[in-house]
């Protein structure tokens, strides 16, 4: 079992809410204040009943792409409390406020904790360009899928490979400044962050591949890793800690991303995006949990023709674990990966349609996985949805379709297809 | 003396009077469609009447929007800014014509500020960075927007020659104004303009 952990993560943020509340206490902080008031809380959560075929999840021991479990050849049909959010939006000046949310989440596996807590630092802008910053614990600006404090999926139930990935392994503790301004009719941002307690990000990706579920990590919690072959024991934990500083000291070595945003003067908007956490890959803690060296770009397109809403992202990155061998002076894992997608939206009176198709691939090249564990997919998404008031439906099919030679080490067929059909019912209250 | 001077007003007041037609100005895009949200206005040659500041105008918060998305108010025209969300609003404008800012907090809270210049006030909120609008503040007594129509009609408007400006937040054209001369009598006018879509919000998740 995962083993309960101290994180300085935790008490840095701790300290640096701490910190707030005693500033707003004087007088220059005195107007805007709301620490506590059903204004600064709201609850979302989404109920489900899905429909899913073929292989068992990954996270109930199976290589299955999906959060929810098939039954072989037939469907399994079943209903889900998926998830529960407290979310906490105190403000402590007109500029500073924080964010901190309590998540459920349930299905196959039941668990509870902490999906994000940081501080936002907005000053007023005074002219076109505008200042701002965060610190603690988020998701740095990747998805072009999901908004809002408790992070939900906007058009559809099921966020793309990538953006799943994002939402499991990429959550560090980070502090992070962003600067904007308009050059002439065109808008700009730069972003740039360093972080720390994102060392292992990578593992998930490497050891399952890639997958496509609206589960996200939460603090401290641990991922299942899939089951392992007889001769792969030993080296590395049953499980991953996505939040994790490996090795000594606290933010020993820590990372970065940075991204830029331009905005031109018709609806369109390109986003760059570079994430490299700089863990050291041959450092391995008492756990058997490695430091994954792992760097990704990622661009993201967006644009609105007649009403129609385009949004792509493509992603290519690299993680590195274990030590290098010589001669080949490859590490024991050294993993590329990449995945793009296209989602497009349009309204239809009440009712928003989305469509998605995306595609998916690894590439093993180290010196104990090679690439015999490559793996490739594809997967394809329709939704709908309503809103009505506080609630909102969604309906979704999904079909992937993957090759993984790691479930021939079980047994398994390594191409496997996997179908569900699912409807949501949301709350935001 | 004092008939002179009843004369003389009579011609002044003949000026402004409606005239047998309504002045008419149409505002299209491209393809012939109406634009809505266009401000237009007419300068009319030596005529300096300015428009009564008297009246009650508003630009209210709702569903993490500004309501209207255009206004045209009088020079000195005193505007409410109710905040009808549950949430805070930082409404701010840094506009040469007008800046300020006002900390609104949830439901039902109101302050005014009066704009004493003419020009575009462009609106923003600093918490919620896609919501935006704009107040057309003008000293002139003829100016009023489109509605879903594309249509403007001053009936007062006087028969004398002189300009007719149409302003929208995404005109292309330089300060985001056209204009057109008026003849004495034309009683009609038609602008063709392109405008720019309008851009992508960049989302308050991040």
């Amino acid at each position: 079992m995962p083993c309960a952990r101290s994180f300085p993560a935790l008490s840095l943020t701790a300290r640096l809410l701490a910190a707030a509340s005693i500033a707003c206490a004087s007088p220059a902080f005195a107007e805007g204040v709301d620490i506590l008031s059903p204004k600064t809380l709201s609850v979302t959560g989404t109920v489900s009943l899905a429909a899913t075929d073929g292989e068992e999840s990954w996270l109930d021991n199976g290589f299955g792409k999906l959060a929810t479990s098939g039954d072989g050849d037939g469907f399994r049909v079943k209903p889900l409390l998926n998830e529960a959010n407290l979310i906490w939006q105190p403000r402590f000046s007109w500029a500073l406020s924080g964010t901190v949310v309590g998540a459920f989440q349930g299905g196959e596996r039941n668990e509870a904790g902490i999906s994000e807590a940081y501080l936002s630092y907005k000053p007023m802008r005074r002219s076109t360009t505008r200042f701002s910053a965060r610190a603690g614990l988020m998701w740095p600006p990747v998805s072009l899928e999901h908004e809002g404090a408790d992070w939900h999926v906007r058009d559809t139930i099921t966020p793309s490979a990538i953006n799943s990935w994002i939402g499991e392994e990429v959550r560090p503790l980070a502090l992070e400044g962003t600067a904007g301004t308009n050059i002439g009719a065109h808008k700009l941002s730069v972003t740039a962050a360093v972080f720390a307690a994102n060392d292992t990000s990578g593992t998930l990706l490497a050891f399952r591949g890639w997958a496509l579920h609206n589960r996200r990590t939460l603090a401290f919690n641990a991922q299942p890793l899939p089951p392992f072959e007889p001769d792969d024991e030993g080296y590395q934990a049953h499980f991953t800690h996505p939040l994790l500083d490996v090795g000594s000291g606290f933010a020993d070595r820590p990372g970065y991303y940075a991204k830029l945003v331009w905005q031109p003067p018709i609806p369109v908007r390109v986003e760059l995006f570079r994430y490299d956490n700089r863990a050291d890959p041959e450092v391995v803690n008492e756990d058997l949990e490695w430091g994954w060296r792992t760097h990704f770009n990622n661009i993201g397109i967006a644009a609105d023709i007649e009403g129609t809403q385009f949004r792509a992202q493509a992603m290519t990155g690299r993680t590195r674990m274990g030590y290098e061998e010589t001669p080949s002076g490859r590490h024991w894992i050294d993993m590329r990966f990449r995945s793009a997608f296209l989602l497009v939206t349009r309204p239809f009176g009440k009712v928003g349609l989305a469509a998605r198709i995306e595609a998916f691939e690894t590439r093993h090249r180290g010196s104990w996985w090679d690439d015999e564990y490559d793996e490739d997919g594809w997967a394809a998404t329709i939704a709908g949805k309503r809103e009505w008031g506080p609630f909102t439906g969604l309906v979704e099919l999904i079909h992937v379709s993957s090759a993984s030679p790691a479930r021939e080490h079980v047994g398994l067929e390594s191409r496997q297809k996997q179908s569900r059909l699912q409807a949501d019912l949301r709350l935001d209250w | 003396m004092v008939g002179r001077a009843l004369i003389g007003s009579l011609l002044f007041l003949s000026a402004f009077q409606a005239t047998a037609a309504p002045l008419t100005v149409r505002v299209t895009d491209g393809k012939g469609r109406p634009v809505r949200d266009a401000v237009v206005t007419l300068h009319p040659n030596g005529s300096a009447a300015r428009p009564s500041a008297v009246g009650r105008f508003s630009v209210s918060q709702k569903d993490m929007q500004f309501h209207p998305f255009v206004s045209v108010v009088p020079v000195g025209a005193k505007v409410s800014f109710p905040n009808l969300d549950s949430s805070r609003h930082h409404v701010y404008s840094f506009s040469p014509a007008k800046k300020f800012e006002l900390k609104l907090f949830a439901r039902d809270q109101s302050r005014s500020v009066v704009f004493d210049k003419p020009g575009v006030v462009a609106l923003g909120c600093n918490i919620h960075d896609g919501m935006t609008a704009f107040i057309m503040v003008t000293d002139s007594r003829w100016t009023a927007k489109t509605g879903a129509n594309g249509i403007v009609q001053f009936a007062d408007a006087p028969n004398s020659p002189g300009r007719v400006t149409v302003w929208h937040p995404y005109l292309r054209a330089k300060a985001n104004i056209v204009e057109q001369t008026l003849s004495a009598g034309n009683r009609s006018a038609t602008f063709t303009v392109a405008l720019r879509s309008p851009p992508m919000a960049l989302g308050d998740g991040y």
